[in-house]
């Protein structure tokens, strides 16, 4: 992270928005509306600031294809790139009719024959035939995800120093494993160390999950950890719009673990090991739920696995969505944050999740944070 | 005469039952029959499930989904955890459900399902979010015809606030200041703005914060406007994002932050400089700043209008509005952490005018005051709105202000 607000490297941003603008040729949009702050950023490459948890859908972002001009909702152009000129940038308002004048003032809206939104509220469903009163309004995420998928190497490399951030607080965090430390004490040490080596934005804020404990049990309700407990750390950040996440787990008093729990991780690895030979070119998504079968593991309750990229990118895996995973086919260049996680009866959980880059060749692993060994 | 009570001992099964009543009461006046949401904070309004928010993008697939109809006093909800939902919300086994993933048309087909299950096809339904896949699948999902705005049901319900729910509100502002409160020692010359997010952060879970809201706003204010970056409305440019910058003497920061807490989202503004003394024209700016906070609470009680307030903020100092152009003289807070009644935005005069404060409502109000050539002074102050006045929520100084 720099001493200034920066927009994101000029490279970067070129080629995303050139993705954005090819994805809008395939599905012939002619002008986006955007709302999702990951999707503003991708073709913006301007940082705003961020706010945790899903957030209500309202334009905040066009691109008109036939010009390749990108607006975007700003008061100010601090960290906002050259080619997004004052003229393009709307101040923050309050007032639907404010906006909708906005985006009727937009050089090429009023030509637009389809204009591709990332999400939809009643409200909007109502307000943006207005202004597009001959367009046909039509969801352009699965557009949008496609060209986000597949990572230009800047991107990689974006990934890449959110991970080593994301690696170096889950270091201070592991150091401060100890019988009687909270989850919420770990979350803490996890921030204030991912703020000190200079990301102010976590991916995920359940840090620290402590096992078996008296199962099941909410984050925050005070629980302590036990000599012979287990924790285990979701660590994730977001960097300049990219997360980069990893997952890891330790004993809390190593010297208290018997064969039961070294089982659970000699268990961990082996699914592990069946779930990166899944993340290949070609293979279907399903290769990774059927590495957990032939495991003889029992797939958890959140997806295992799903792009790391800015926002969330393709794919998602989980039974839930079975017949997409059997359809759907991994691509090269897609980076997946993968997870590996076994329990056993008495409710302890080992977790291990890896950021794999999908190539045409051997995956690469991004993620080198190391495990818990005897 | 009904007063505003703020409970010390808040407790969650009494607020979950009265936010049920709320919520079924506004959707008999509105006509709808079953709620489904989405977003996160709808979510936890209607369920009381909390959880620490994740990144908005993990947060779209990651979500969990509630539905909530017309005599049913329970909720719908579908999470992937449907046994801690069960324990900790006490919700019946059949009103707990597997996840739905609503960015994919599979997960919205076993949705329309699962909601088919639950409600009559005639319902009237209002939802707060509809995605691609959703809108594809909107005539299955929505036979009853389209669906309305969860927004309007929401927000009619949460705008008033019960003894509980203060309860929580003021329990999340504590923490947020004790959190605060050894950031603003630790602030001296060569910091860096994200060490002094490290240590509020650290502060903050310690003492039992779920989750940062947002990312936390050391801004390093310019002496003049011209100074500053270009705006559209030539007015201050902020909240600007934090950065590696190292502190220095002198510098004047506006402090703006929040964290989440039991599904409440608090907020705290200050002012501070760093590693020396007010000038005397900053502590004038204070003052000035004291009177106009003064001017606006002297007229914030129930019945007042949201006008009342901005015009006694006009009274003080005259020409200029005394707060951000591109935001408000004060925003509601609670469960999100900028929410209705909102006033002196760019809905206008008139919008201001219908906004009528009744007791139990929370307002943040936030003037300023811009001396450019110095800089400016703005703070935040926290109050539930009473019958005849307020109850401030918030207890920090301003301190390097004031006396």
């Amino acid at each position: 992270m720099a001493t200034e607000v920066l927009p994101d490297d000029e490279a970067l941003r070129t080629a995303r928005r050139r993705r954005a603008l090819e994805a809008m040729e395939a599905q012939d949009i002619d002008v986006l509306v955007l709302g999702r702050e990951a999707n503003a950023r991708y073709v913006t490459g301007a940082p705003r600031l961020w706010t945790a948890g899903t957030r209500p859908f309202g334009p905040s972002c066009v691109v008109v294809r036939a010009t390749g001009a990108v607006h975007l909702v700003s008061s100010w152009d601090e960290g906002i790139p050259a080619e997004i000129p004052h003229e393009h940038l709307f101040g923050i308002t309050w007032n639907p009719g404010n906006l909708l004048a906005w985006l009727r003032g937009i050089e090429g809206v009023a030509d637009a024959k389809r204009v591709g939104t990332d999400s939809m509220t009643p409200r909007f469903a109502q307000l943006l035939p207005k202004v597009f009163a001959s367009a046909e309004l039509v969801d352009a995420e699965p557009a949008l995800e496609a060209a986000r998928q597949v990572k230009a190497p800047e991107e990689v490399a974006a990934i890449r120093v959110a991970i080593a951030v994301a690696e170096a607080a889950l270091a201070e965090a592991v150091a401060a494993v100890r019988p009687g430390v909270s989850e919420q004490h770990l979350a803490g040490v996890f921030m204030g160390a991912m703020a000190r080596h200079g990301v102010t934005t976590p991916a995920t804020q359940r840090v620290a999950r402590i096992t078996p404990g008296p199962a099941p049990r909410r984050p925050g309700d005070g629980g302590t950890a036990g000599r012979d407990d287990l924790v285990a750390f979701d660590a994730g950040v977001v960097a300049s719009g990219y997360s980069g996440e990893v997952g890891r787990t330790w004993p809390v008093d190593p010297s208290a673990t018997g064969a039961p729990v070294l089982d659970l991780y000699r268990r961990v690895g082996d699914l592990w090991h069946r779930l990166l030979e899944s993340c290949r070119p070609g293979a279907p998504w399903n290769g990774l739920l059927d590495a957990y079968a032939a495991a003889g593991e029992a797939v958890p309750a959140s997806p295992v696995a799903w792009g790391l990229g800015l926002g969330f990118d393709l794919p998602v895996v989980t039974p839930e969505l079975s017949a997409t995973a059997a359809r759907e086919q991994l691509v090269a260049g897609t980076v997946l944050a993968v997870t590996a996680e076994v329990t056993d009866e008495l409710g302890r959980a080992v977790l291990r999740r890896e950021a794999v880059l999908v190539t045409d060749g051997e995956p690469e692993l991004l993620t080198a944070a190391p495990h818990w060994t005897t | 005469m009904p007063t505003v009570t703020v409970s010390a001992e808040p407790d969650l099964g009494r607020m979950q039952r009265d936010r049920l009543d709320r919520l079924h009461g506004v959707m008999g006046a509105q006509g709808v029959d079953t709620l489904v949401l989405l977003g996160n904070s709808n979510v936890s309004y209607a369920t009381g499930a909390r959880w620490p928010l994740s990144d908005p993008g993990r947060a779209n697939v990651e979500r969990p989904v509630a539905v909530l109809s017309i005599g049913d006093d329970r909720p719908h909800l579908f999470t992937t955890h449907p046994e801690v939902a069960q324990l900790d919300l006490g919700l019946p086994a059949d009103h707990v459900h597997g996840p739905a993933y609503l960015e994919f048309d599979e997960g919205a087909a076993a949705f329309s399902r699962s909601l088919g299950d639950l409600v009559p096809a005639t319902a009237r339904i209002a939802v707060d979010e509809l995605t691609g896949p959703m809108r594809r699948a909107q005539g299955v999902l929505f036979p009853g015809g389209d669906p309305v705005s969860a927004d309007d049901v929401i927000g009619a319900a949460k705008i008033v606030k019960t003894p509980d729910e203060l309860g929580f509100l003021r329990r999340a502002l504590a923490i947020t200041e004790q959190a605060i409160a050894p950031t603003q020692v630790a602030l001296a010359p060569g910091l860096r703005q994200t060490e002094l997010t490290g240590t509020f952060l650290r502060a903050a879970f310690d003492l039992g914060a779920d989750a940062n809201i947002l990312d936390p706003i050391w801004q390093v204010m310019p002496a003049r406007l011209a100074e500053g970056p270009w705006t559209t409305h030539g007015d201050i440019a902020c909240p600007l994002l934090t950065t590696e910058r190292e502190l220095r003497t002198g510098d004047v920061l506006w402090v703006d932050t929040g964290i989440s807490y039991a599904g409440f989202s608090s907020d705290f503004g200050r002012t501070w400089v760093v590693g020396t003394d007010p000038t005397p024209r900053q502590q004038a700016q204070f003052r000035a700043w004291r009177e106009t906070m003064d001017g606006v609470l002297s007229v914030t009680r129930a019945g007042a209008t949201g006008a009342d307030l901005t015009r006694a903020a006009l009274a003080v100092h005259g020409e200029r509005r005394p707060w951000m152009d591109h935001f408000y003289l004060g925003h509601g807070l609670g469960i999100d952490s900028a929410e209705a009644p909102f006033i002196g935005t760019d809905l206008g005069d008139a919008y201001d005018e219908r906004q009528v404060l009744a007791p139990g409502m929370v307002l943040v109000l936030e003037p300023l005051v811009w001396d450019d050539g110095a800089s400016g002074y703005r703070a935040e102050e926290v109050v539930a709105i009473t019958e005849d006045g307020w109850i401030s929520l918030t207890d920090y100084p301003y301190d390097p202000y004031g006396d």
